[in-house]
């Protein structure tokens, strides 16, 4: 798609310009070099509009399409009706509230506990070095590792339990409650997650100049004053970088649930993710399940639009 | 990492300021290092003793919990029978695939878009920040219908091709290259080398470390990859290292040494390399933040 829009003349130019001088020789070097373009670029570009660019299309297609599920007919154009049936479905309704109710959640624990973390082992303490490498550890653990892991630990006669009986407290049910099974898969995924995110930090935070620190010292800044006031602003753009990608993450979080919940128990962890799913392999409501994932990604990008508004807009 | 914490010339007065401080920022860090390993410790102990020995000790919480009485490598052993070990030779074969043709793509692109200036550049850089935008699993499902519909299912191109392009690396390779003096390209195009030439006896070896923090983006990706190889792939002689340990649990969620002993084989390439190349990838997000 680049080859039509290079005009022959002055569609290339090198990024070392002044070397051209010979004249004769120009028209064919900038042919040449159009071709390495094509070249170096095409394979990368090509890649990336087959893996998301035309799946996102396909989805928004056929979520204007419908059929009945199961039947061997050919889908027929519907137009909205996949939408207004989803939007007029008290159950989807759920499910729209449970994915932003997840992402209200999890997004601002993982940063607010990364960051904290990323401080805290910032500073001169005894044996950092080894802390730091324990605590990005799970990072190493597939997420499918790491679910099946806490899916024993939080069984109704696990260890967690056993924790919570050795200090004196009652037992939980945990992933098999309505009531807790979200929060649990928030801990879950906050286990595996934030290690990664307090590295991103950790490194913004070691690259801030050691004079800022001192200028707020010799203010007589405190701690709290100087966390504040000095470093958080500095590194505003490391925790846009981390809030993003927890949010984006946050949001297709998928073999927690697929392996431990299944949705449920009574829908209470069934995100838009998991019933997008559902629909798609579960019902055989492919259609449907399309409409899901072109209101997955819109939402996401909203909330992400969002975050780099506020954050950004700070300038 | 030691070294980045050691202390520079400080007065006396701040460095016992300092000194009251540490104590509690230890314990704290000592007591949350305990609670993100304590399940990895528990689970790497564990993989060494048989399932029913494993559900007798989760509950009451004891010592036995983390200390076995009985060593066994029975588990290592049925992993084998449950084809755990085939699995994962696929997750190897699909993530060096991926690896090495993910590397090639992702580094000439950036190498363009590092040094040419040209027309449609601006669109080629919303289709790559579009690429890493969207998350992939939400595409997932969508990618599944077009990849039957060509009869990919069940192929390792299937599996491989999602693993290939990936934007953060494209940027962060990008941003290296740029760092690099144009003089060395001039010199070495007027010594007669062609772009590919200068791109891969100039730039790739000067650029190790960034090359190495995408080759662990890419290999992250791929390893830990769990919705696309269970929807694309339902052959079980086909099967990923990832979806053999969920189907396991899922048919036997009792057989809980099946499923420690995967873990910890599965995680064991990660965190040797994510230890080891840690340098490299911390370094990339301090860049990637830096750039916004």
């Amino acid at each position: 798609m680049t080859q039509q829009r290079l005009p022959p003349v002055d569609g290339v130019r090198s990024a070392t310009a002044p070397e051209r001088a010979p004249r004769s020789g120009g028209r064919r070097r900038r042919h040449s070099q159009l071709a390495w373009i094509l070249l170096f670029l095409a394979p990368t570009v090509a890649s990336i509009v087959l893996l998301r660019i035309v799946p996102a299309i396909v989805a928004m297609k056929d979520s204007l399409y419908g059929q009945i599920p199961g039947s061997v007919a050919d889908a027929n154009f519907v137009g909205w009706d996949n939408y207004t049936r989803l939007f007029g479905d008290e159950s989807f309704h759920q499910v729209v509230a449970t994915t932003l109710l997840f992402t209200a959640v999890v997004n601002p624990i993982q940063v607010i506990l990364a960051l904290a973390l990323a401080v805290l082992v910032n500073r001169r303490v005894w044996g950092a070095g080894v802390v730091r490498i324990l605590m990005f550890i799970p990072v190493a653990v597939p997420i499918v590792g790491s679910a099946i892991i806490w899916g024993i630990a939080l069984r109704p006669k696990g260890p967690i339990n056993g924790l919570l009986d050795l200090v004196g407290l009652s037992p939980q049910p945990f992933l098999t409650s309505p009531g807790q099974a979200l929060l649990s898969i928030v801990l879950i995924c906050s286990w595996i997650g934030i290690g990664f995110l307090m590295s991103f930090l950790l490194a913004g935070l070691q690259a801030l100049p050691e004079e800022v620190y001192e200028a707020a010292k010799l203010d007589r800044s405190g701690p709290f004053r100087t966390f504040f006031q000095i470093t958080l602003p500095l590194l505003r753009r490391q925790v846009l970088f981390v809030l993003v990608t927890a949010t984006v993450a946050n949001f297709v979080v998928f073999a927690p649930i697929q392996i431990l919940t299944r949705g449920g128990p009574q829908g209470s962890t069934n995100i838009l993710m998991y019933d997008a799913y559902r629909q798609s392999f579960g019902i055989g409501n492919a259609n449907i399940g399309s409409a899901e994932v072109v209101i997955l990604v819109l939402i996401m990008l909203v909330i992400v639009g969002v975050q780099f508004r506020l954050i950004r807009g700070e300038d | 990492m030691v070294i980045a914490s050691a202390p520079i010339q400080q007065t006396p007065r701040r460095r016992r300021r300092r000194r009251e401080y540490s104590v509690g920022r230890t314990v704290a860090a000592a007591a949350i290092a305990l609670i993100t390993t304590l399940p990895i410790l528990w689970i790497v102990i564990n993989s060494f003793r048989t399932s029913t020995d494993i559900f007798a000790s989760l509950s009451p919480l004891s010592w036995t919990t983390f200390f076995p009485e009985h060593v066994t490598m029975a588990n290592y052993s049925s992993l084998w029978n449950g084809g755990f070990y085939r699995a994962l030779w696929i997750s190897v074969v699909v993530t060096t695939f991926s690896i090495v043709i993910g590397l090639v793509l992702t580094s000439t692109a950036a190498y363009a878009l590092a040094v040419f200036r040209f027309r449609g550049r601006g669109l080629v850089f919303a289709i790559i920040v579009i690429g890493f935008m969207l998350p992939f699993e939400a595409l997932a499902i969508p990618l599944y219908r077009v990849f039957t519909d060509w009869g990919l299912a069940n192929t390792v191109i299937a599996l491989v091709l999602p693993g290939i392009a990936n934007g953060l690396a494209v940027f962060n390779l990008r941003q290296a290259f740029l760092g690099m003096p144009s003089s060395l390209r001039e010199a070495s195009r007027l010594d007669g080398a062609s772009e590919l030439r200068t791109y891969w006896s100039i730039y790739v070896p000067l650029n190790k470390a960034a090359l190495i923090n995408s080759a662990i983006l890419l290999f992250l990706g791929q390893w830990t990859a769990y919705l696309w190889p269970l929807l694309i792939i339902n052959d079980p002689s086909m099967e990923v290292a990832a979806i053999n340990l969920a189907g396991a649990f899922a048919e036997n969620s009792s057989d809980f040494g099946y499923s420690f002993a995967g873990t910890v084989i599965l995680s064991l390439l990660p965190a040797v390399l994510l230890i080891g190349l840690r340098r490299f990838f911390l370094d990339a997000g301090a860049s990637e933040g830096d750039k916004g």
